[in-house]
């Protein structure tokens, strides 16, 4: 199995992981930390699959939108609500500074990530179009986990193979 | 028009809708890429092809194929025009013409304005072009059944997995 990239919410700084960083409320109330893992295996139970473009241990701190369905609740990937969150992603004229689906298996929806930089990012993290599928937190984060990732360049909205969190990842070229 | 098909086009970077510098390669990524230039917002040609290529994006969203549209307009303009249109996919901003000479589409009928010509071009991931159509007159664009024809054939030819029975 490949190596892949785990999010997850932990209580305190996790030891092991490939990069982390404290979380805070808007209003500045400790929130836990946001940790991820660069590995095949899962390393806790809560982590869920992101792209891994987004994890730069240099990154800046950044204001975040984080949507995590219940596990027992989770609606599928190509529900058409899903569909229309990805499409209205894609249609914002002023993209995120990164956005990566969340998945726990290839069939479902398991949240997003977007985050953004910027005096504005609060305001326009509100309209994330994630949170019209699934009820989320607005977080501040820590520098020393998220980078930057470009804007995917659109249209496409499928994912490139069902266990590939979107916006990431593409298909073999050929003859490889 | 000096490019053809087969000419590999130049993996060119210019400015996306929001301002971010974007190689023709990586907004590629691996896919077919539909490449249109257009000479403005204003031109009511461009309006009416760019409305049949946003019904026609409901298709390319599950294709596995991208789109770019390039113009002289800067990246607020690119990104208005974006907007009104309902488009998802990445307009380029050359506002300085920094490529259009070298690509030989310079609009010579306009010397006001020097827009890009309307032109189309299905390139392959490795920016390959597969079919060049010359915009200037409005029906030398291709139309979406020629677009789609063309992105069969170059679906067909990189994905391996095309004939999945074989």
């Amino acid at each position: 199995m490949s190596e892949r990239c785990w999010l997850a919410l932990v209580d305190a700084a996790p030891s092991g992981a490939d990069a982390a960083a404290a979380l805070r409320t808007p209003d500045g109330a400790p929130a836990g930390w946001l940790a991820a893992w660069i590995r095949a295996s899962k390393p806790v139970r809560d982590a869920r699959r992101a792209d891994p473009r987004i994890v730069d241990q240099d990154g800046a701190p950044a204001t975040i939108s984080l949507v995590l369905p219940e596990r027992d609740a989770l609606t599928i990937f190509d529900d058409p609500a899903v569909q229309g969150a990805r499409r209205a992603v894609l249609a914002d004229a002023e993209p995120a500074d990164l956005v990566t689906t969340l998945l726990v298996d290839a069939s479902h929806f398991a949240g997003s990530l977007t985050a953004r930089r910027g005096p504005d990012a609060l305001s326009r993290l509100r309209d994330d179009p994630f949170l019209r599928v699934w009820a989320g937190r607005l977080l501040v984060v820590d520098a020393g986990l998220l980078g930057s990732v470009p804007a995917p360049p659109g249209p496409v909205i499928e994912r490139h193979g069902s266990d590939v969190p979107w916006p990431g990842g593409g298909f073999p070229a050929p003859g490889q | 028009m000096s490019i053809q098909t087969d000419d590999t086009f130049p993996d060119l970077v210019a400015l996306d809708h929001a301002g971010r510098p974007r190689s023709l390669s990586e907004l590629a990524g691996g896919d077919p890429l539909v490449l249109t230039t257009f000479r403005g917002f204003w031109c009511p040609k461009e309006q009416a092809f760019m409305r049949r290529l946003v019904a026609f994006q409901d298709e390319v969203e599950v294709a596995y194929s991208s789109v770019v549209s390039l113009s002289v307009d800067p990246p607020e303009v690119n990104a208005a025009f974006r907007a009104g249109l309902g488009a998802r996919w990445t307009f380029l901003a050359d506002p300085e013409r920094e490529h259009l000479d070298a690509l030989e589409l310079r609009e010579h009928t306009d010397t006001v304005h020097h827009p890009y010509r309307p032109a189309v071009f299905l390139l392959t991931p490795d920016l390959v072009v597969h079919s060049a159509y010359n915009g200037y007159w409005y029906w030398g664009r291709p139309g979406i059944d020629e677009l789609r024809a063309d992105l069969r054939e170059v679906t067909r030819a990189i994905r391996s997995d095309w004939n999945v029975a074989a």
